[in-house]
């Protein structure tokens, strides 16, 4: 817009000082109106030069436009006054200055300045608000200041060619005078009309001779200004590789070029611009020169600077664009594959460029190699240079595109190993850094110069599996390193700033699930890091974060195992925010403490790679609140049921055989359905009318437990059941066919399930002294599939039934082996050896029985211990064996395993506390009756057969137990295969009953947990002899001490006992 | 008000900026200002104040956007000031300083003028093996700053300047002076105690080095400098030699800056001065005035890659609390 209008449309304020500005002026304002245009078109500073001659020729123009003025038809009648005004403003002006036009000239440039300058106040203060800004306006961020100046420079940039115009038309005038009047071959010293002519001349050259002087400075103050705007573009470039990297690590960032690219693409044309109007000085001086022509030494001085500017700028301006990176691991950019294909670009930010030249640009890889042994050798294959390309349209800018590039490996003759790096260099494959490097050979404008830029370091594998370590360099090569050249980084890798690595960890989450870590999960991986609270100064050395811990794995894989489960499994819920994720153990008691009981939430486990469990908080009667987690689920189950769907369907078994939901509440205090109801997935909805041949099947997982508080671990009882909705329309159906018997099986409940055409339930329960069979439709079960059972972890005890319809010896004999933490008093019944199988399960979290059923050949019980410390301990000294697996134990009570249902307790012979399930077992299992109150021991010949089970537990239990397997069970394996398994069961009770005379009761001590109870009961009307295995009840009985015994086994916590402190358990959490 | 460029009159440019950093200093123009106007017109054209005055009088009158110092150049050839010699932009300042306080008739002017500019230090000699030191007070215009320090390493900001500036150096071997009570040459320890600031400080940054005998060559590395100068935050108790009412008054506030880019051999001069009446900062290249920015002095402070670009080499702190 042209200044004029510009100053009419100024706040009210401002308008006032152009009127006061007017007011006294020579030039009146109606004539600034009429020939507004005119008038800023002219060099009126030029022009009031002493000696001018410019202004002269400005003045007179002048005049003559405001005679057209006033004679044109466009000023009608109605603009008489007007008319009246214009024609006394000419008349005065002519007055005036008609023998000082430069006066004239003068009085107009400083009014149109001053005009400037209050158009630069109200513009200011408009944007500001509405107070008049006296100072300065405000320099405001960093890319209005850019635009500013560009804007600033380039009008700077058009006076200094108008000035070189002037000074070209002024050395003109000269050189034609000069040519025409100086005479230097005749000796006219004498002639007046010569000498003033000469002297004319003299001072001709004098004006020229400033004006090339008054060029000179003004690109001068052009070169300073646009350093200036160098630095600020190279600021901000700075800040653009900056962010880049911090894109690399999984920031959401803005890395458009777009805005720079425009910044550098203009200051080059203008540099560039300037370059030329230099040269042109240059040719100035050729056709005219003097002694002390500034010219001479100052164009060269000028030119100089100027390259070095340009210089400078177009090294900077090539960057690269698109680090290298697969395209199918884009998010995890600077990890290239062998043979895998990759791309990279690199863009020249300013766009300028001579189409008849074509530019090529060259890649090279590992261009100056450190000096390291072992470092490989890599050629990059397909074409290694390429044209700069200038898109077709503008916008594209000028790009070198390198796609579908792969490295190959230099075989290294002369070491003639192969160059595999990895066992004769100080650095593994993942910590070698790799650089490429572009060349571009760039001319333009007679400027020719060789650009280069590089990538930031990448690292090369040969196999996905290094994927996550090779990911681990680059986070720590980016986060830490000043000199993103240095391929050397990890001979002496520096430890990481807590609150950088926070942040960095923190970009991972945000990448792979849109959600960052809070700080509540920073502040308990620091925990877990450091082993207390973090200080700003808290570093972490690379070899803590990357390299193998006591635990197996490193920090990095753990986290990076739970980046994976998120990924695959868990995206939706940790970015809606329903995933605590990383508590320990010791804060989510202290969240859950105060909560209804029922209330959960979810965290990743420690010791697991990629597994993720719930945690909720029950309030019993009496007694501190009870903290309960499942067994963390890893991928392998998440990929059959989300967790949504576990949640949802997730069962309990407890009293009073009414399987429940212990899931109720989503710490803080939201409902469950409410938290969770969007993700759930579809029901099938069963109609029921229709016949089909298969019934619909749900995957569900239950755990049970007894009813004993104290127990930390639950059982998992995963039971495929078909047709869930059948089993749920029929509550109690089940139980009611089965008379009296076992409890344990419920209907609708728990997973009741069945395998449909696998057969294979099974059924893990963790700690339990629970029993749990669950058969869905008893129908169902299918004898026929031997191969049901699947040890699930390697501990376990697996009773197989391979005949259906046949029990087998084995499967009662599946009763597990009573967790040791009881009863210190117990028996001893399984051998050292014993306790070796056990182990196992050691390693395990949470230590737990896992007790696996499987119904399906009806025979087939399993239980599997998987954890366990718990076994018998023989004599005393066996009490090490105990303790054997640190990480295993929580002193649990013992397992009870009652074969589907049959509610049995079983009590190891020889009346040791422990309870162990015998293969024999079924002989050995003992009913335990409510209302009895009695536990019941083992035959004394039956005492003898515990052993060789537990010794056969770790293969497969029964081999030897057939052998020892009572008479009735045999009796029982006669039983018809179509029966129910609780038919079976329950015929195996009554066969029982008279041994054990308690088994009215029966029913009642299945696998409940008021069977602990019922126990308990019993156990005060048993004699000293039987307290012993009493040790199954539960802890709180006063009668036994175990709890507070110092050589019960730490439970360990999460983590490996070396990372981490030992989780004590705290005597209060039981009582 | 506002700013006025001077013509570039043959090579003047160092000293339109060393005239601009002048007169742009309303202290110094307060005294300028009550010269004795000599009595005839060969004094008045010989007399370097009084032209000097002409051209500040020409300069605020003019609404021109430039004004020719021709005759005070003039004045100046007389002196041996030349014109079409490039000068040294602390050399020249020296000499002018000189010119003009010797011109100056009236002695309160020039107590006046002295106080204004004039830095006194306590040089201390100490002999390191009998324990008599000699003191010596002197007064300096400038404090001339190395860049480099002993091993030739680059000293990263002015403070680091300064403090080095300030830092006790002893003299050893070949270095050792005699010692009157000794009876003999000995180490003895070099001092030098900051007494007293003026109003208008001029620091000297030495960016040259001699290479090889007698070639010069330019440092132009990076050498931040700050807005806000506090000489108590940078120099150590014993390194001063002042009571509490004058240290309190070693605030200083950066008021100009007169830069320098191209070679030794050949180069350009600006200045950048911020104005004490409008407190807005301005870049004088010769006849072409420009309203800067804090931003465009920052980038006097010198660049590791270029060499041609242009760098702080005076620079003039003003007292930020006068007495």
């Amino acid at each position: 817009m042209a200044q004029w209008q510009e100053v009419q449309s100024l706040a009210n304020a401002y308008l006032e000082q152009v009127h006061q500005l007017y007011a006294g002026a020579a030039l009146p304002m109606v004539v600034r109106q009429c020939l507004a245009a005119w008038i800023e078109d002219q060099n009126w500073r030029q022009a009031a030069e002493p000696l001018s001659s410019h202004a002269r020729m400005l003045f007179h123009s002048l005049l003559a436009l405001l005679g057209e003025c006033l004679g044109s038809p466009g000023l009608g009648d109605e603009d008489f006054m007007l008319k009246h005004n214009l024609r006394k403003a000419r008349r005065d002006l002519q007055a005036e200055f008609d023998e000082c036009p430069e006066k004239f000239a003068n009085v107009v440039a400083n009014l149109l300045q001053e005009e400037q300058r209050i158009l630069r106040l109200g513009q200011a203060g408009g944007q500001g608000g509405a107070a008049p800004a006296p100072s300065t306006p405000q320099e405001s961020n960093r890319e209005q200041q850019i635009q500013r100046r560009l804007a600033e420079f380039h009008v700077a940039l058009q006076e200094a060619e108008r000035a070189f115009r002037h000074l070209e038309d002024l050395q003109d005038t000269f050189d034609f005078c000069f040519k025409v009047h100086y005479l230097p071959g005749e000796d006219r010293t004498s002639d007046p009309q010569y000498a003033q002519q000469v002297q004319a001349l003299q001072a001709k050259l004098q004006i020229l001779d400033r004006q090339r002087r008054e060029v000179l400075a003004q690109m001068q103050q052009l070169l300073g200004r646009s350093e200036t705007l160098r630095d600020f573009l190279q600021e901000e470039l700075g800040a653009w590789r900056e962010r880049q990297q911090r894109a690399c690590l999984g920031a959401t960032v803005d890395t458009r070029l777009r805005p720079l690219e425009t910044w550098f693409t203009e200051l080059g044309q203008g540099l560039f611009q300037l370059l030329q109007l230099l040269r042109a000085l240059g040719d100035l001086r050729q056709k005219v020169t003097y002694e002390r022509d500034p010219l001479k030494a100052e164009t060269p001085l000028l030119e100089q600077r100027l390259r070095e500017l340009l210089i400078y700028l177009l090294q900077r301006a090539f960057v690269v664009e698109q680090q290298p990176s697969m395209p199918n691991t884009c998010k995890r950019p600077l990890v290239l594959r062998t043979a895998s294909k990759f791309s990279v670009r690199a863009r020249l930010l300013v766009c300028l460029h001579d189409r008849n030249h074509r530019m090529e640009a060259k890649i090279h890889i590992d261009r100056d190699p450190p000096k390291i042994k072992g470092f490989r050798k890599f050629n990059i294959l397909t074409s290694n240079s390429k044209t700069l390309l200038a898109g077709d349209s503008p916008q594209d800018g000028l790009v070198c595109d390198f796609q579908y590039l792969t490295l190959k490996e230099q075989k290294d003759s002369r070491s003639g190993k192969g160059s595999k790096g990895a066992g004769e260099g100080p650095l593994v494959v993942t910590e070698e850094l790799h650089l490429i490097t572009f060349t571009l050979a760039y001319a333009y404008c007679g400027l020719e110069l060789e650009l280069e830029t590089s990538t930031l370091p990448f690292v090369i594998i040969s196999n996905n599996n290094q994927l996550s370590s090779a990911w681990a360099s680059i986070l720590w090569f980016n986060m830490l390193s000043t000199n993103p050249k240095d391929q050397q980084f990890f001979s002496t890798p520096p430890p990481a700033p807590w609150p950088r690595l926070a942040e960095v960890l923190s970009w991972q989450f945000e990448s792979v699930a849109e959600r960052g870590l809070s700080r509540e999960h920073l502040l308990m991986l620091a925990e877990k890091l450091f082993g207390s609270k973090p200080s700003p100064e808290s570093t972490l050395a690379w070899s803590k974060f990357s390299k193998d811990g006591a635990s197996g794995f490193s920090f990095w894989a753990w986290l990076d195992g739970i980046l994976g489960l998120l990924q695959e499994h868990l995206k939706q819920l940790w970015k809606d925010g329903l995933i605590l994720g990383f508590v320990s153990r010791k804060q989510e008691k202290k969240l859950l403490k105060g909560k209804r009981t029922g209330t959960f939430l979810i965290r990743f486990s420690e010791s697991i790679l990629g597994g993720v469990t719930c945690t909720w908080v029950e309030h019993p009667e009496s007694g501190p609140p009870a903290f309960r987690a499942v067994v963390p689920y890893t991928t392998a189950e998440l990929v059959s049921l989300a967790l949504p769907d576990i949640i949802h369907d997730y069962q309990l078994l407890v009293e009073e055989n009414i399987p429940e939901n212990p899931l109720r509440f989503l710490y803080p205090d939201t409902a469950r359905d409410e938290a969770f109801g969007p993700y759930y997935s579809q029901r099938q909805e069963g109609n029921l009318m229709e016949q089909k041949k298969y019934l619909n099947r749900r995957l569900i997982r239950v755990s049970s437990r007894q009813a004993n508080e104290s127990w930390q671990t639950e059982e998992e009882l995963v039971a495929a059941t078909e047709n869930l909705e059948t089993l749920q329309l029929q509550p109690g159906g089940l139980g009611t066919q089965q008379p009296g018997d076992v409890a344990p099986l419920q209907p609708g409940s728990s997973g009741t399930l069945q395998p449909g055409g696998s057969g294979t339930l099974q059924v893990t329960s963790g700690n339990l002294g629970m029993l749990q069979v669950m058969t869905g439709s008893p129908g169902t079960l299918q004898p026929g599939s031997p191969a049901m059972l699947q040890p699930s972890s390697p501990g376990m005890l697996q009773v197989m039934a391979t005949s259906p319809g046949t029990l087998q010896p084995r499967s009662s004999g599946t009763l597990q082996p009573g967790p040791q933490g009881l009863e210190p008093l117990q028996p001893l019944q399984v051998g050292s050896g014993v306790s070796e199988v056990l182990q196992p399960g050691i390693g395990e979290l949470e230590p737990q029985l896992v007790l696996q059923l499987v119904p399906e050949g009806q025979g087939t019980l399993q239980v599997l211990p998987r954890g366990l410390g718990v076994l018998q301990h023989v004599g005393p000294e066996d009490q090490r064996t105990q303790q054997v697996g640190p990480g295993a134990v929580e002193p649990q009570l013992v397992l009870q395993l009652v074969p589907e249902g049959q509610g049995m307790l079983q009590v190891g012979p020889g009346g040791l506390g422990t309870l162990q399930v015998l293969p024999g077992g079924l002989g050995t299992l003992q009913p335990v009756a409510r209302d009895a109150g009695m536990l019941q021991q083992v035959g004394a010949g039956d005492t003898g057969l515990p052993p060789p089970v537990l010794g056969a537990v770790e293969p497969l239990l029964v081999p030897e137990g057939q052998g020892m397997l009572p008479l009735e069970l045999r009796d029982t394996e006669s039983l018809p295969g179509s029966q129910d398994v609780q038919e079976l069961l329950h015929s195996l009770v009554e066969e029982l009953e008279p041994g054990s005379g308690m088994l009215e009761t029966l029913e009642a001590a299945e696998l409940m947990p008021n069977m602990l109870e019922a126990m308990d009961g019993g156990l005060e009307g048993l004699g000293p002899g039987l307290a012993g295995s009493a040790a199954l009840v539960d802890p709180c009985d006063p009668f036994l001490p175990q709890l507070e015994d110092p050589t019960l086994p730490a439970v360990s916590s999460l983590f490996t006992a070396t990372d981490f402190p030992p989780l004590h358990i705290d005597a209060n959490d039981f009582q | 008000t506002g700013a006025v460029g001077l013509y570039n009159v043959g090579q003047s440019c160092c000293l339109n900026s060393l005239l601009q950093v002048f007169l742009m200093n309303i202290r110094f123009t307060g005294i300028l200002r009550r010269i004795t106007v000599p009595p005839c017109a060969a004094q008045k054209r010989r007399n370097v104040p009084y032209q000097m005055l002409l051209l500040l009088e020409e300069m605020q009158c003019g609404k021109r956007k430039a004004v020719s110092p021709i005759n005070l150049a003039c004045c100046l050839s007389a002196y041996r000031v030349k014109l079409f010699v490039q000068y040294d932009a602390a050399q020249l300042f020296l000499t002018l300083w000189n010119l003009i306080k010797r011109q100056m008739k009236k002695p309160e002017l020039v107590e006046e003028l002295s106080y204004l500019y004039t830095i006194c230090v306590q040089e201390h000699l100490a002999c390191q093996k009998c324990s008599s030191e000699t003191k010596r007070n002197s007064s300096m215009l400038t404090l001339p700053l190395p860049v480099l320090d002993s091993n030739s390493d680059m000293l990263k900001t002015l403070e680091d300047c300064l403090q080095y500036f300030f830092r006790p150096e002893e003299l050893t071997d070949h270095n050792m002076c005699f010692c009157e009570q000794c009876g003999r040459k000995t180490p003895f320890l070099q001092s030098m105690k900051l007494v007293h600031l003026p109003q208008t400080l001029t620091i000297h940054l030495k960016r040259f080095c001699f290479e090889k005998s007698a070639y010069v060559h330019k440092l132009s590395h990076y050498l931040p400098f700050p807005q806000d100068l506090d000489f108590n935050a940078i120099l150590t108790e014993d390194q001063c030699q002042a009571d509490d009412n004058e240290k309190a008054t070693w605030q200083y506030e950066l008021f100009a800056v007169v830069a320098h880019s191209g070679s030794t051999s050949c180069g350009h001069y600006c200045a950048y001065i911020r104005s004490l009446t409008e407190c807005k900062w301005y870049c004088f290249n010769d006849s072409e005035v420009c309203q800067v920015w804090w931003d465009d002095v920052k980038c006097t402070y010198g660049h590791f890659n270029l060499h041609w670009g242009e760098t702080a080499y005076l620079l003039i702190y003003m007292k930020k609390h006068p007495q």
